[in-house]
Order: structure tokens, then C-alpha cells, then sequence
């Protein structure tokens, strides 16, 4: 059995569901990629046993096969490869051989039938986003989510939809990052998923077709995303994530508006001589002045100031630095407004004059 | 079968299964009287492993004629006379119950001459039978003589082990009642042969034979010694270097007020003192007494008094833990005996005689050395206070007295160019670099030969010092979470928690917040990212077993040690000469520097005399 292809042809859809494959495995299957050869349609499958991604390419080929290949092997031989090659693939009972050009290479073959498949998704809840929409809603938020908690609800994000507006959310236990976006139309069911770390990040990974629409659907164990050829499924986390709303400040009523690249810049200053372990600055909110300053445990100290406009009485309050200029960061406005409580108490950070994405961040005792 | 009273021999047989429980509690007992009885010399004859005979003779101050029936019936004692001398407990026994229960289950002679006594009397018992009170030749003291151990209690004569290992038994306990009254002479024979005899050591180079006879001559070589005195609790004793640790927690001898205990407290104590400088396997080695006021402890705790219960028992812990950190923290380069022999021989810990080979033998269960109780020994009630105060007299004789900076005595140093090391004698004990070897090691020379550092190991010693002195003077930055984290404890455990008051140094903010429930609103900033659950109970059972905790600290300093292995000079890495001498010096100004932070060595003294040996010079 032969199979001729570009390999660009080859190579675009591997590179989209390579990221399910771990470099490690204790289970060998998993560190191969799945090809299901089917009337001329090749269908590469990868998985990690929590997210499955799939992407197809048309072929030009009389024989119906499944076959698996190292994954990682694979990806890199054709990348290797120059760009216009065509590459011949020919199968025999255990090994594969890799052709293009001169270079030839034998690759061992898994058994098709171990490959883990991924149950149905019976999904009861569908929408439709554009791509871009999906991806800003989700790298607004995916940086507040807690790594390898034990609270393993938290090692996620939640997507929450409720009529027509679908909201993400996470937290590290410490900050909490919500965004929300606009849906065309209302969705029939409200619900709210946990949709794992890896997932969020291969999500955001693979919408790289800004205008393309993407079907989302959603069963009670899994969240899948359609778009084109492309199949993306992942477990969610069961568990029930913390109340976000009553996270939320309300009665933070000295609000502070400052430069958001201006104190970004000040911030990045004053972090080099912050505690490295726990980042420590100190914010000074007072009349038209913010000073942040920091000093580390060789007693050296560093200290800035940006514009503020700023109604209320003077403040100081410590913060982990790194949570600041993560916020700074992802907010794209020109202007940032701080809702400040008293040094204690949970600040809020967001865009001026919009209410689709704010970030509560806990202060820490300096 | 209808209640009755049980008969008084009976009774004494049941005290007996719980005080005497084979041939080394009974010497136990006899040693402990005579040590209350305030005797210079302690005499033990044992027969077949103590199961025949066991004479015990002292010269203390005696029983008088008419106490000698007395003093082998059942709560019977001259050791404390009310309430209140309970609560004050200075000698070693105080129930009055081991001579009768020794006389239930076995036939015991007891022969005193009281002070001041023209003529030595005995009584003899069989069967809980006293016989009439007879003249007997004694020149001075007590002597009981027991024999036919367990006679008339068949069960437990089954549970004997063999000659050799109830003999074994009685060397160990007798060896740490040494250890523990170093002004009293004692002598252990079997079978008629001599096993030891150590004489009474009242000068410093006495009581360090005495150690080097009981411990082995590569510990005393290898210890330093340690006197802490402030606000009524004195320690003194003997710490061993890092290097010469144990594999198994056997050379650790710990007395209060005189007394041999094994307590969790000051176990814990010890063990964390030492924990930044050993291996996490190894256990320290040492010696130490603690001096307190007996109001402050309760030794009425335990029927063999093993245990005892502090009365303030965070304080006793910190002041343990302080005084041997700092302690351990002063071992340097040029400290007594880190140079070579220790070294080498830390890792061989041969028996250098039969006898110490014995010694060498990990002690036996330290649970089964049984109460001391003494019957009415003759005495002036107002004498139990003699041997506290004999004890804290004889300590400073034992353990003080000597240098307590042995980096003064630092040998003085050969180096490179020889007269810098003319010009700065005794300063540089690490000497002067030579070489760097594979860009792993430091060769150096010092007067007594050479010297090889491990580069990395002994600059990650200094990073992480340097770290740890930054560190400790900042508070514990707290963070407070966004959403309390509920941790399920156990119902005593939220106990704790709601009466402990020193969560804020600690950098947690935790609420009770249902019976068997807490609420963390707040976790130290430096140490958030990791599992906070795992640590806070870790806390919360220390505060429940100590009243304090220091589990904090210790994560960060193992933070901070990460932080300090990746800080530092890697192998490979080419050092000038300057550099290289810099390293030597900040080694010597570093404490704990003769570990790196793993507990492995950072430097081996390698003598003249050795490489001459290397060479077969000089033969």
C-alpha cells in the first residue's frame, strides 16, 4: 500500500493536533499519531486520553487503511524536509517508510485497533463563534488559571453561558480574571463547564483563522469545537467551580485611572528589585501620583511614580507584582482604572467605561 | 466469684510484672537507689546474665538497723514524705515500690551499715517472708544481693532472653547511669570477671576518658562540647560534628536532671537543629543533660520513668532547639577535630578495644529500664535533695570547663608563600589555594597538609547562609486568598487551631469554622504557589504534639536552599587563585560551612602524615 502526498499537505494538518501528544508516555500508543485512510479522505487522530484532536486532508488514493505512525518523528522528518518535496508513504505489516527525494526513513507501526477512541459527545448544548471572538475571550482570562492545584477545579477555566452571553473565568485562588463576550443569539440552556488547562491552551492554539466560524458543543463530560476539518474534544473537569460573583467587589468606591503602557513600563523597572519568591510592590495611591516601589531581601530598593488621576484618600497597598502586570497586560484599553477597598480588601482592575472584562486581584500584607 | 482483697504478696507480684521486668530493671532499680543514697562508687556482680545473682554494693549513706524491715515493705520510701515532695521530685525514685516487688519474685539479702553505725545488719527475704534481722559484716553503705530471679513467676522466666542478651541489657543501662553521674565509681563484673570498671571522674581529662570508654574514642574525638545556662533550664553535654552521624538513632543519650528519658520534644528539638547540616537519614550523635527546676517537670508519668512531661514544654523545646542550633552553627573549619582523622574514620567507626566493641552495640529498648523506687533508705528525708544539687555540681565537671571556642585553638596554617603564613598565624585554617583540580575541587595547603574543597558544595553553604541571614530578618509576608480554602481536620485538630494565637508570624490567617472544619483566609506570600492544604496540616500537628511550629521556616529554608544551589559557582567553572581564596575565607567566616546543604562534607583535610603514608615516607 502506497500513498503519495505534498508534504505541506501533510504537515499542515499534523501540525494542528500534535499538541495532544505529550513527550512522555507510559502508554506508547499515545505518542503516535492515528491515520484512518477512507475513500480518499485521511483523517489524522491524536490524543492524550483527555483531549482528542483530529484534522482530515484529501488524498489521492484507491485503498481504505488505519495505520499509526510516532507522532513527534513524523512531524519533525517533514519539517526537515524541503518545502516542495513530495512525500511517499509506503506500508507494510509493522514498519512504515518515509520517502522524499533521496531520504528515506522506516518507522515503526502501532497497532491501529489499540488507539484510544474518545466516546461520542452527546452534546445538548450548541452555539456558534467566530474564531477570533473565541480566542480573545479565552487568552484574556487562560493566565489566572491555577497550575496543578489541589483544588483541581481550579485548574481550569470556567465557560459559563447564559442566554446570549458566554462568560470565562478562572483563578489561581489568589487573582480572579473573568471576560465575557456577546453571542448573536440566545442560547435555549444555561451551563457552566470546566474546560481543563491543556485544552484552554490548544484551544487558543488552534484559532488561527480569525473569520471562520466554530461550532461549539457540550455534553456534561465533554466540550467539542468544529471548524472546517478540524475536531478539537476534551474532557471537562467535574467539579463545581467557586461562586465568581461573590468575588466580585462592589463597594470599591476610590477608583484611580492611570497610563496603562506608562505604569506596565514602571512596573517592569521596579520588579528587578523585588523579593524573587514572592515579588512584593507596594502601590501609593495619593492625589495625581501613583508611586510603586519594591525592595528585596539584600535590602535594595527601586521606586517609580506614573500619572494618576485620583479622587479618593491616600492609599498604600502591596501586591504580588507579577499579578498587576499580568492584568496590564492582557487589557489592551489605553487607560487602566483601579477600584480600590482599603489595603486589605480585593482591588479591581479593568478597562474604563466597559464592563466585557475585569480582574480582581488580593492584596498581600507588605 | 465474690471481691475480695488480694493478699499483700500478691499485690506486690502484680507491681512487680509492671516495675521489674527482667534481670536490667532490677539492677536499674538497685543503681538508683544507691546513686539517691548518695554513693561514690557503685559495684554491680552479675551471675548468668543476671538471672542467678545480682549484687549491688555502694557506699552510700546506708539503712539503720530498725528501717531495714521497713524498707522492703510496699510504699515505704525516705525519698519524699508529702504532696508537695511529689511535685518536687529531685531524686531518682520516689513510689517505694522496688525493693518489695524484687523481693516477690526473688530472694534478696539487703546488708547496710547506716552512717555512723558501729556494725552492719541484714535481713533476708523469701517469698515476701521477711527473716529476723541478723548481724552482718559491711564496711560502709548498702549491698543487695538478688537471686533466683523470677523464681516463683514462671511466665516470665519463660520470656528471658538468652545469658548474653539480659546481660547486654544491664551493660547498656548501666552505661548511661554512667554517662549520667560522671563523680560516681562503677564497675559492671559477669560471672566473676571484670567487664569495666570506670573510677570516679571529677577532672576533665577523667571525664573524658569516661566518654571515650563508653562512647569510643573516634566521638570525643569528634564532639564538641556545649554549655547553655539562662533562666533556670541549663543544657550541657556533648554534640557529635555532622560528619559523625548515625544511621540509626542510637548514640543519643539524653538526661533530665540525672534521669535517662526518651522524649518526643527534645527529640524533635535535636533533630531540627541538626537537620540543615545531615544527611535526611542520618541521626545525630550526642550527649546531653538538661538541668530544671523538678517543680517544672513531672516525672510521675510513666511506671519505669522513662518519659516525663514538661510543664512548659515549648519553652523546654526552644531553648533546646536555640541552644544546640547555635551550638552546631559554630562548628567551623579549625573547630576541634573536623580535620582529617574525624573524617576518615567517621565513615569506618571502628572499635578501637573489645570492650568499647560492646559499648559500640546499639542500646537496648530504652522503655525497659524500670523505675527506680527506693524503700526507706536511712537517710534524712532533707538528703533527696543532695543529688540534684550533686548532679548540677558534678556537670560543669563533665561537660563545662573546657574552651567553649575551639576555633582559638585553630591550628595555624602553611601556605603558599610561606611568609604570609608566617605573618598570619592561626588564622587561616582552610590555608591557601593551590590548584583547581578538574574544575570540580580546590586544592589548598595548611600547615598540617592539604586541604580539597568541593567548589559547589561549599559555595552553596555560603549562598544559602547568606540567603538565610537576608531572609530572617523580614517578617512573613502574608497573602490573603481570594476565597478561603476549607480544609477538613480532625475535631481536636480545629481545637488547636482556634486556641493557638501565633498564626500571623506564621504568615496564616485560619478560623475554625466548624467543628471538625478551618478556613485559611491568608498563606505565607513566599510559599503560595505550592500546596497549602499539605502544609497546614503539617502545621496544625505540630501545634497540636509541640504548641509551636516551625515547619514555615523550614519550607523556606528549603526555598531558599534551591535558591541557593542554582546561585552558585557550578563544576567546571575556572577560578582565579583569588577567587579560590576568597571561597577558603568565606568558608571559615560561614557557619555550618563544613556541610554542604545536603549534610555531605564540603572539604577533607588530607595530613603530611598521611600522604607520607600514601608514599611509605619516613618508614
Amino acid at each position: 500500500m502506497k500513498l503519495s502526498i505534498a508534504k505541506n499537505d501533510l504537515l499542515r494538518p499534523l501540525n494542528r493536533v500534535i499538541g495532544a501528544v505529550e513527550r512522555r508516555n507510559t502508554l506508547p500508543v499515545l505518542g503516535t499519531v492515528l491515520f484512518q485512510l477512507n475513500q480518499g479522505l485521511l483523517e489524522l487522530t491524536t490524543t492524550d486520553t483527555e483531549i482528542e484532536l483530529k484534522d482530515s486532508v484529501q488524498v489521492d488514493a484507491d485503498f481504505d487503511f488505519e495505520w499509526t505512525l510516532p507522532a513527534r518523528k513524523l512531524f519533525d522528518i517533514l519539517r526537515s524536509l524541503p518545502d516542495d518535496s513530495t512525500v511517499n508513504i509506503s506500508l507494510a505489516e509493522t514498519k512504515a517508510t518515509v520517502q522524499a527525494g533521496r531520504a528515506k526513513f522506516t518507522l515503526s507501526m502501532l497497532s491501529a485497533a489499540d488507539f484510544p477512541k474518545t466516546d461520542s459527545v452527546g452534546a445538548s448544548t450548541r452555539f456558534d463563534i467566530v474564531q477570533e471572538d473565541l480566542k480573545r475571550l479565552f487568552s484574556r482570562v487562560d493566565f489566572s488559571m491555577a497550575q496543578q492545584d489541589v483544588r483541581y477545579y481550579l485548574n481550569g477555566l470556567l465557560l459559563e453561558i447564559e442566554g446570549d452571553v458566554l462568560a470565562a473565568v478562572s483563578t489561581d485562588g489568589h487573582r480572579l480574571s473573568y471576560a465575557k463576550h456577546q453571542l448573536p443569539a440566545m442560547v435555549a440552556e444555561a451551563k457552566q463547564v470546566i474546560i481543563p488547562n491543556k485544552g484552554v491552551r490548544e484551544l487558543i492554539r488552534l484559532m488561527d483563522d480569525p473569520a471562520t466560524s466554530a461550532q461549539i458543543s457540550l455534553s456534561d463530560q465533554h466540550i467539542q469545537m468544529r471548524s472546517g476539518s478540524l475536531c478539537f474534544t476534551s474532557k471537562l473537569i467535574d467539579g463545581k467551580f467557586p461562586d465568581y460573583r461573590r468575588v466580585m467587589p462592589l463597594d470599591n468606591d476610590r477608583i484611580g485611572t492611570v497610563d496603562r503602557n506608562a505604569l506596565l513600563a514602571a512596573l517592569n523597572r521596579v520588579q528587578i528589585l523585588s523579593n524573587e519568591k514572592f515579588n512584593g510592590v507596594r502601590l501609593q495611591f495619593a492625589g495625581d501620583q501613583l508611586s510603586v516601589q519594591a525592595n528585596n531581601p539584600e535590602q535594595e530598593q527601586a521606586e517609580d511614580a506614573v500619572e494618576l488621576n485620583y479622587s479618593g484618600e491616600a492609599l498604600e497597598i502591596g501586591f504580588n507584582i507579577r499579578y498587576i502586570i499580568d492584568v496590564l497586560k492582557v487589557i489592551q484599553s489605553e487607560t487602566v482604572e483601579f477600584k480600590l477597598g482599603d489595603s486589605n480588601a480585593s482591588v479591581l482592575v479593568l478597562p474604563p467605561g466597559v464592563d466585557d472584562v475585569k480582574f480582581v486581584v488580593m492584596p498581600i500584607r507588605l | 466469684m465474690p471481691i475480695q482483697q488480694l493478699p499483700d504478696h500478691l499485690v506486690n507480684q502484680i507491681a512487680a510484672g509492671e516495675v521489674i521486668e527482667r534481670p536490667s530493671s532490677v539492677v536499674k532499680e538497685l543503681v538508683e537507689n544507691s546513686v539517691d543514697a548518695g554513693a561514690t562508687d557503685i559495684r554491680v556482680d552479675i551471675e548468668q546474665g543476671g538471672v542467678k545473682r545480682i549484687t549491688v554494693t555502694d557506699n552510700g549513706c546506708g539503712i539503720p538497723a530498725d528501717q531495714l524491715t521497713l524498707a522492703l515493705t510496699r510504699h515505704a520510701t525516705s525519698k519524699i514524705s508529702s504532696l508537695d515532695d511529689l511535685q518536687y521530685v529531685a531524686s531518682m525514685g520516689f513510689r517505694g515500690e522496688a525493693l518489695p516487688s524484687i523481693a516477690s519474685v526473688a530472694m534478696l539479702t539487703l546488708t547496710s551499715r547506716a552512717e555512723g553505725a558501729d556494725q552492719a545488719f541484714e535481713v533476708h527475704a523469701k517469698h515476701g517472708n521477711l527473716s529476723d534481722i541478723r548481724p552482718a559484716a559491711l564496711a560502709a553503705g548498702t549491698r543487695i544481693d538478688v537471686a533466683d530471679l523470677f523464681f516463683n513467676v514462671p511466665a516470665r522466666r519463660k520470656f528471658m532472653k538468652t545469658e548474653r542478651t539480659e546481660f547486654q541489657q544491664i551493660d547498656q543501662m548501666l552505661k548511661r547511669t554512667a554517662l549520667a553521674f560522671p563523680h560516681i565509681a562503677v564497675s559492671l563484673r559477669h560471672n566473676g570477671k571484670v567487664s569495666w570498671q570506670l573510677p570516679a571522674a571529677n577532672t576533665q581529662s577523667l571525664v573524658q576518658q569516661r566518654l571515650k570508654k563508653l562512647l569510643g574514642d573516634v566521638f570525643v574525638d569528634n564532639a564538641e562540647q556545649i554549655s547553655v545556662d539562662t533562666n533556670g533550664l541549663k543544657i550541657e553535654g556533648w554534640l557529635a560534628q555532622p560528619a559523625f552521624s548515625r544511621s540509626q538513632a542510637d548514640m543519643q543519650y539524653f538526661f533530665v536532671n540525672g534521669r535517662a528519658v526518651r522524649d518526643k520534644v527534645i527529640q524533635h528539638a535535636v533533630k531540627r537543629a541538626y537537620a540543615d547540616v545531615l544527611y535526611h537519614d542520618r541521626h545525630p550523635a550526642f550527649v546531653l543533660s538538661l538541668g530544671i527546676d523538678p517543680a517544672e517537670v513531672d516525672v510521675n508519668v510513666h511506671p519505669a520513668k522513662a518519659e516525663v512531661r514538661f510543664r512548659r514544654s515549648s519553652d523546654v523545646h526552644q531553648f533546646i532547639y536555640g541552644s544546640v542550633h547555635r551550638a552546631v552553627a559554630e562548628f567551623k573549619p579549625g573547630g576541634a577535630d573536623v580535620s582529617s582523622p574525624g573524617f576518615m574514620r567517621s565513615t569506618v567507626e571502628q572499635p578501637s578495644s573489645p570492650m568499647q566493641e560492646r559499648f559500640d552495640t546499639p542500646p537496648g529498648n530504652h522503655g525497659e529500664q524500670t523505675g527506680s523506687t527506693a524503700s526507706s533508705w536511712g537517710r534524712p528525708p532533707l538528703s533527696s535533695q543532695l543529688d540534684l544539687r550533686q548532679v548540677n555540681e558534678a556537670m560543669p565537671a563533665l561537660y563545662g570547663g573546657m574552651p567553649s571556642a575551639p576555633l582559638a585553638d585553630a591550628p595555624s596554617v602553611a601556605t603558599d608563600p610561606e611568609d604570609i603564613a608566617r605573618s598570619a598565624p592561626q588564622s587561616h585554617p582552610l590555608g591557601y589555594a593551590v590548584a583547581q583540580l578538574h574544575g570540580v575541587f580546590v586544592l589548598a595547603q595548611n600547615e598540617q597538609g592539604m586541604v580539597i574543597v568541593d567548589m559547589h558544595a561549599a559555595h552553596e553553604r555560603i549562598t544559602y547562609e547568606r540567603l538565610k541571614s537576608q531572609w530572617s530578618e523580614a517578617r512573613v509576608i502574608s497573602q490573603p486568598l481570594l476565597m478561603p480554602e476549607l480544609i477538613h481536620v480532625a475535631e481536636s485538630e480545629a481545637n488547636a487551631v482556634e486556641q493557638f494565637d501565633q498564626w500571623s508570624p506564621l504568615g496564616f490567617e485560619v478560623d475554625r469554622s466548624g467543628l471538625s472544619s478551618v478556613k485559611v483566609r491568608a498563606v505565607p506570600a513566599v510559599l503560595a504557589k505550592g500546596s497549602i492544604e499539605g502544609l497546614l496540616r503539617d502545621v496544625i500537628a505540630d501545634i497540636v504534639e509541640l504548641d509551636a511550629s516551625d515547619r514555615v521556616e523550614q519550607r523556606i529554608d528549603e526555598l531558599l536552599s534551591t535558591m541557593a544551589c542554582h546561585g552558585s559557582v557550578r563544576a567546571n567553572r575556572k577560578l582565579g587563585i583569588d577567587e579560590m581564596n576568597q571561597l577558603l575565607r568565606d568558608m571559615e567566616h560561614t557557619e555550618r560551612s563544613s556541610q554542604c546543604n545536603h549534610g555531605r562534607p564540603t572539604w577533607v583535610q588530607l595530613s603530611m602524615h598521611q600522604l607520607d603514608g600514601l608514599f611509605n615516607r619516613g618508614k
